[in-house]
């Protein structure tokens, strides 16, 4: 019995200090989280279905400013809290997005949500994070975005309507500086969200310019021969093409021209056109098609060069931006002092954003005004140089003279 | 007797059930969601269980009824409750004039043929932009909260209004397979000619069963496009997103009875929102894959649906009972 006892009383002993321990340990771990306690961002993006490489290219974008803000020692106002990225597919249907954003709002206390590329996907998001006061940034271009009136939204490149304008403003000064005057175009769009509102675009800019429009054709997304089309773009006597679609139908509708000799200037409507899978699958076919873009690499090569190395393919134009709206996001938070979503979204409101990624864009800078638009932005002709994009227009930025053949 | 007392209970639990949910939170918009689906598919299973008619084209009518209601009050401030009927007598005359030439074809062709008018309907929508704002799709205005209004700030009222669609398209499916109507369906669905030689008009049943079940698909898109706030042609005319999942949900659960379609949008709904969210973050489409591999693991182990094995469970205990 008396041998028994000491081991029983070192037993006691030992139980005690493992029960101290256990009591204390929670305490110890949240003191050591109160120092940094990593700041949720939702990234919903199409990672599945027909949009999924540029969800992947946006992922791309935004996991690299994430690692080298976190590299560099987190958030600095919140005693260097970490990024910590909630990645979540919406799929190609807008309802899924919008539960995906319900999901990564209620149950990972996100700060704020980036996504989703494709517009009415990013529409569907915003529906949800409207009324939970949660800030999202896109780059999605449609004009409804900032159109109705949301507080927590912010698009941080231009409007579809201003790419469309833009896409043939520039491409009547570009010809002009060329020595050619063009009176007709013809213009052929995918009859998707993002397809139509830029031929809108286009058509209002081509009325303002007194240019006539010879062609104007939609054709239904996915379609697996365009000869038709072409056949009635030689026939239409048009100067120049505008086309606006996605990559696939990018492909064919240039490899048909080219295959035909129709050697007139082609305007892609940035998308499809200005990625690398473009210049893969049409090689030569490729030099010298022109693009409009909302923003472009070779403009910060310092920063954008930094993708390239890691992911071995130059940082398209949807991976810049979102990069863009995370840097925006976290300046926002280091404002704020706080990683509570409704003091991020009060800081981002009509607030300018200076520095970082943001040098990235055209205007050096990101302004939201009292709609969440970015005014800063303006879009920048490309043109494909060597399997590279270069930026031609406007002159104030052009590191390239256009190549016009007419 | 027993039967009542058990769907009491049944209903009284999915009565709680929402209130133990967050109001604001993801969990709601999924029960939301899938008690919508559960009254989609049962709508689907009058004419796809009942008639034996695998319609692949019930998107087509869900889109009228989610579209009409949401142009009725963005450009007359027609409350949806009300334009949810216009929806119910659009979606009926539609389902009249694909019914007529359509239902005469049986098996594949029906399915094929229906499968083209939700198509077809798509099409109009992404063209008659003026009316339905084109592929760029419609908002349904964020309105003062009323109940009037049907516009509600949190999930909770969607979530019962939802619940008491389920539980009346649910009656009426039970109400017609008990009747006469139900008889009559029964004969056309095993031997058409031997109905007809008995003197049922198998046209004109099989009509009436087709446009009560277009009324009701889309009644449902309205209630649809009240809760997901946003649609395109691309959601609500989709044959992989509504047509297919509907009728997928309705023969997993167990095709032809009122349980089956509750049962499916049960397993359907909840487990594939779940396989986003465990899987999405990884490997691109990895979700859908997993999700697809467990489908066709389900359809193997229960080829006859999920109602089976409800069966199954009844006859073991009527056997422990009468030993």
């Amino acid at each position: 019995m008396s041998k028994m006892l000491p081991r029983a009383g070192l037993s006691r002993r030992s139980l005690l200090a493992g029960t101290a321990s256990l009591l204390a340990s929670p305490m110890i771990g949240n003191a050591a989280r109160a120092e940094a306690k990593p700041v949720n961002i939702g990234v919903i993006m199409p990672l599945s279905g027909a949009n999924a490489q540029f969800g992947i290219n946006s992922r791309n974008g935004i996991e690299l400013v994430a690692d080298e803000i976190n590299a560099a020692g987190g958030i600095k106002a919140l005693g260097g809290a970490k990024i910590n990225l909630i990645v979540a597919d919406s799929t190609s249907t807008p309802t899924t997005a919008g539960t995906v954003a319900q999901r990564l709002i209620s149950q990972n206390e996100v700060t704020g949500i980036l996504g989703a590329f494709a517009s009415s996907l990013t529409i569907a998001i915003s529906e949800v994070t409207e009324r939970r006061d949660i800030p999202l940034l896109t780059m999605s271009f449609a004009d409804q975005i900032t159109g109705r009136g949301f507080k927590n939204i912010f698009q941080v490149v231009a409007k579809a309507s201003a790419l469309g304008k833009a896409q043939l403003d520039y491409t009547l000064a570009i010809a002009q500086a060329a020595g050619t005057k063009i009176d007709k175009i013809a213009i052929m769009y995918e009859d998707t969200a993002y397809g139509t509102a830029q031929a809108n675009g286009l058509r209002a800019a081509a009325k303002a310019a007194n240019v006539e429009v010879a062609m104007d054709d939609a054709y239904p997304l996915g379609i697996t021969d365009t000869t038709p089309l072409i056949n009635k773009l030689r026939a239409s006597g048009a100067q120049a093409v505008f086309p606006v679609s996605y990559l696939n139908d990018s492909l064919l509708i240039i490899r048909t021209m080219r295959q035909q000799r129709i050697t007139m200037p082609a305007i892609g409507g940035a998308a499809g056109y200005v990625i690398p899978d473009f210049e893969k699958g049409l090689g030569e076919f490729a030099e010298g098609v022109l693009s409009i873009a909302p923003a472009n690499y070779d403009l910060a090569p310092d920063l954008t060069e930094r993708f390239r190395k890691r992911f071995g393919y130059f940082m398209v134009h949807e991976a810049l931006e979102h990069a863009v709206a995370l840097d925006v996001l976290v300046q926002a938070i280091e404002k704020a002092k706080s990683a509570k979503a409704e003091d991020v979204a009060a800081a981002l409101r009509g607030a300018k954003f200076t520095g970082g990624w943001t040098r990235a864009m055209t205007g050096g800078a990101v302004q939201f005004d009292s709609t969440g638009l970015n005014v800063l932005s303006v879009p920048v002709m490309v043109q494909w140089r060597n399997k590279e994009l270069v930026t031609v227009w406007p002159k104030d930025v052009a590191k390239a003279t256009a190549e016009w053949k007419s | 007797m027993k039967r009542w007392l058990a769907l009491a209970v049944l209903i009284a639990v999915a009565a709680v059930l929402p209130l133990l949910l967050s109001p604001t939170g993801y969990w709601i918009r999924v029960l939301t969601f899938t008690l919508l689906f559960a009254a989609m598919a049962q709508a689907w299973n009058l004419i796809g269980g009942l008639a034996n008619q695998t319609s692949l084209g019930h998107a087509a009518f869900f889109g009228i009824g989610a579209y009409t209601s949401t142009i009725l009050l963005l450009k007359f401030g027609i409350s949806p409750w009300l334009g949810m009927f216009a929806a119910g007598a659009l979606g009926g005359l539609a389902a009249l004039v694909i019914a007529i030439p359509t239902l005469r074809l049986q098996g594949h062709y029906f399915a094929l043929a229906t499968l083209a008018f939700g198509e077809v309907m798509r099409v109009i929508a992404n063209v008659w932009a003026p009316l339905t704002g084109g592929p760029g799709g419609l908002s349904v205005p964020f309105t003062p909260p009323s109940f009037a209004g049907y516009s509600f700030k949190q999930l909770l009222p969607h979530a019962y209004i939802a619940l008491g669609a389920l539980i009346i398209v649910t009656g009426i499916f039970e109400v017609i397979r008990r009747g006469a109507m139900g008889y009559r369906l029964r004969a056309i669905r095993e031997n058409q000619a031997a109905a007809e030689v008995i003197g049922i008009d198998t046209t004109k049943v099989k009509l009436q069963t087709a446009v009560i079940s277009g009324v009701l698909m889309a009644m449902l898109g309205t209630l649809y496009a009240q809760v997901a706030v946003f649609f395109d042609p691309d959601t609500v005319f989709s044959a992989a997103a509504i047509s297919i999942r509907v009728a997928l949900i309705a023969i997993l659960g167990g095709v032809g009875t009122a349980a089956g379609p509750i049962l499916g949008a049960l397993f359907i709904i909840p487990v594939e929102e779940l396989m986003n969210d465990l899987f999405s973050a990884g490997a691109a489409g990895l979700s859908q894959l997993i999700f697809g591999a467990i489908l066709i693991a389900v359809i193997l182990w229960k080829p006859r649906g999920f109602i089976t094995l409800w069966d199954a469970l009844r006859a073991r205990f009527a056997r422990g009972e009468t030993r």
